[in-house]
């Protein structure tokens, strides 16, 4: 059952990247979120494997959806989205095995990401090649958004570099030699980390959306 | 003796130390949707223990005889049907894709005993239930097992191993989901800033929990080392590990 | 109703078979690529482990996996030993550099650790690791906090002691691992 109507390709696209951002409104995907997101390249690399996922998956299953019969769908989801999956880890382990060993087991765990699921459920099923991809582009932006602001968070002050591995920026100088002035947050690297900085990450993403909402209401009208 | 202490050690490594939702960063979906009821939570964990479970049973056997690194079934098909008796067979790509339908399985199975013996409880858990193939927890507990088999392995464990491994992983998220539940029923009553209520303050929380679980790092190796010294020896006195910790 | 089931389940099939092959053309693609990068992370530390190396090779001797350190013209100059224990948080995987006589260690390099970030993982600075340099290899090394006043004794990390312990109890065990392989192989240093 399918029907080809619904949002177009254009809004399907700008949705994903804030309006329905996967970390801060739809809460999906928190996993790799929390687990690659102390460094830059981490994030990079991660938000790079679920774009990779997202868009075949979605691509295929919006070929295929006129096939899907709906009790074996989320059979075919799954089968899909593993096996691309599987190429995305095979690859990162041959062409940037440095990365592949730092994400580690969290390349696998991106079969069970709900945002790719989701994604195919909600969009690929139902509605042609155009708005799927541009569905898979924007929930990916949004995706590597959401990763980048956390990672930016925690590589800087657990750190003092952004994409330090690959480019070397240093935001913070190095003063381990006065430790006086400013020492690492070791915490930032670690797992508490990683939830309180999402925790408020998402504290703020709520309180500026909120305003936003009381504003419009405050005047009564059109975004 | 050995072998006890090694599984004991590793029961309260997986559980405590390295705890799935406090240290490995998985099963956070459910840990922030479901947390709001004791009961439920309760519930949720149990039946993500017994998933783990039974999955972790059906991958050890599939990957030990089927899809590891020179894995007995494999390769004496693979060499019967190449009549080459030096081939070898590696089906560890089909890995991840037998791993995630095994769980769904399990899922599957697990659901159909609860709505037979626990009706309540399955109206409770509502859209949850199927939710738990999508579990980090238990696919993560697949990978690391998938690690530990085959010619590759540098650790190689057994099917004890394996199961110890998984049900304490599972009963590891299920002490964080209750924590968690019992911590959410107390903030009811609390006054949280609007913009965090929700996942915001469940976050943070996590986050303090986690911090608290981090003291408990370095307890495995001297447990270990513990146990093995009463084991070897009964009437030594126990070392106090404590005492050679500066950190 | 059975028929339906069979029916409906042609497309799983088909995507199954598909996928199959695709997955199959992948390994068979890729996997070389893979054992290569894995080979590649010890031998790339060869050279800086053992002075005189510009590579290496694996050999097993016995149950031990080495890698023999070979100069330009493929002559022996040491080996390389692969070596894993237990640390504080997890397990350390360490490569000790020791001369061909086995007498010596040359070098240190820490291949995998999970200690405290800021403390327990200063074992992978370059300064602590320069302390193995030189050390015999008659005795086992020791941990000390104050300076080293023997040459057995090795300055632990400040507030890593267990870290310190472990990686010393690893490269020792792993000399003399090697030292008694070799005895064991007719014909070989010791």
């Amino acid at each position: 059952m399918s029907r080809d109507t619904g949002p177009t390709s254009l809004e399907r696209f700008i949705n994903g990247i804030l309006p329905e951002n996967p970390t801060y409104r739809q809460i999906l995907g928190i996993c790799p979120s929390l687990a690659v997101s102390n460094t830059m390249e981490g994030a990079v690399t991660m938000a790079g494997a679920v774009a990779f996922v997202l868009l075949g998956s979605n691509l295929l299953i919006s070929l295929i959806r006129h096939l899907l019969k709906p009790h074996l769908r989320i059979l075919v989801f799954t089968l899909t989205i593993a096996a691309f999956v599987t190429i995305a880890d095979r690859f990162l382990a041959a062409y940037m095995y440095d990365m592949s060993k730092q994400l580690g087991p969290y390349v696998p765990l991106i079969i069970v990401n709900c945002i790719i699921i989701a994604r195919c459920e909600i969009c690929a099923a139902k509605q042609g090649v155009g708005p799927a991809l541009a569905d898979a582009v924007g929930q990916s932006l949004g995706f590597a958004l959401g990763l980048a602001s956390i990672a930016t968070v925690r590589e800087i002050l657990g750190f003092g570099t952004w994409f330090g591995k690959w480019l070397g920026w240093r935001v913070i100088p190095d003063l381990s030699a006065q430790p006086q002035v400013w020492s690492n947050w070791v915490i930032m690297i670690l797992p508490p980390g990683a939830f309180i900085t999402l925790g408020l990450l998402m504290g703020v993403m709520n309180g500026i959306e909120h305003a936003r909402a009381a504003r419009l209401k405050r005047t009564g009208g059109k975004q | 003796m050995n072998y006890v202490v090694s599984l004991v050690t590793m029961a309260v490594t997986t559980a405590l130390i390295n705890n799935m939702v406090f240290h490995f960063f998985v099963g956070n979906c459910p840990f922030i949707g479901v947390s709001r009821r004791l009961d439920t939570a309760f519930g949720m964990g149990a039946a993500v223990t017994f998933v783990t479970t039974i999955a972790a049973l059906l991958s050890w056997l599939l990957t030990y005889f089927v899809m590891a690194p020179g894995a007995p079934l494999a390769t004496g098909l693979w060499r019967l049907l190449t009549r080459d008796p030096a081939a070898a067979a590696d089906l560890s790509i089909l890995s991840y894709i037998v791993y995630i339908f095994v769980i769904a399985w399990a899922v599957q199975l697990v659901e159909m005993y609860i709505r037979k013996f626990f009706p309540p409880l399955y109206k409770a858990f509502g859209v949850y239930l199927p939710l738990i193939t999508t579990n980090c927890v238990i696919l993560f507990v697949c990978l690391e097992i998938m690690k530990h088999i085959g010619t590759g392995a540098t650790d190689p464990w057994d099917l004890g191993k394996a199961l110890t491994y998984a049900f304490f992983a599972g009963f590891g998220f299920l002490i964080a989901i209750v924590i968690m539940a019992g911590i959410r029923e107390e903030l009811d009553h609390c006054d949280v800033p609007k913009p965090l209520q929700g996942p915001g303050i469940t976050l943070i929380i996590a986050g303090i929990l986690s911090l608290a679980f981090m003291g408990l790092t370095g307890v495995d190796g001297n447990l270990a080392k513990l146990l093995s010294a009463k084991s070897s020896h009964p009437a030594a006195p126990a070392s106090a590990p404590a005492a050679e910790r500066s950190k | 109703m059975k028929n339906s089931y069979i029916g409906q389940a042609w497309l799983v099939i088909v995507l199954s078979l598909a996928f199959g092959a695709a997955l199959a053309a992948v390994q068979a693609t890729l996997d070389p690529r893979i054992a290569q990068n894995k080979l590649r992370d010890a031998l790339d530390q060869v050279p800086r482990l053992v002075p005189g190396a510009t590579g290496g090779r694996a050999e097993t001797i016995g149950e031990l996996t080495v890698y023999r350190a070979t100069d330009e013209q493929d002559r022996p100059v040491g080996w390389v030993i692969p070596a894993r224990g237990q640390g504080f948080a997890d397990v350390i995987e360490l490569l000790v550099g020791v001369d061909e006589s086995v007498q010596q260690v040359t070098g240190l390099y820490i291949l995998k650790q999970l200690e405290t970030p800021g403390l327990g993982d200063n074992i992978t600075a370059e300064k602590w690791r320069n302390q193995f340099r030189g050390r015999k290899t008659g005795e086992d090394l020791l941990v000390t906090k104050a300076a080293p006043t023997r040459d057995r004794e090795i300055q632990g990390v400040t507030g890593a002691t267990i870290s310190s312990v472990s990686v010393v109890g690893i490269v020792n065990s792993a000399v003399t691992k090697l030292r008694a392989a070799l005895a064991d192989r007719a014909g070989g240093p010791s």
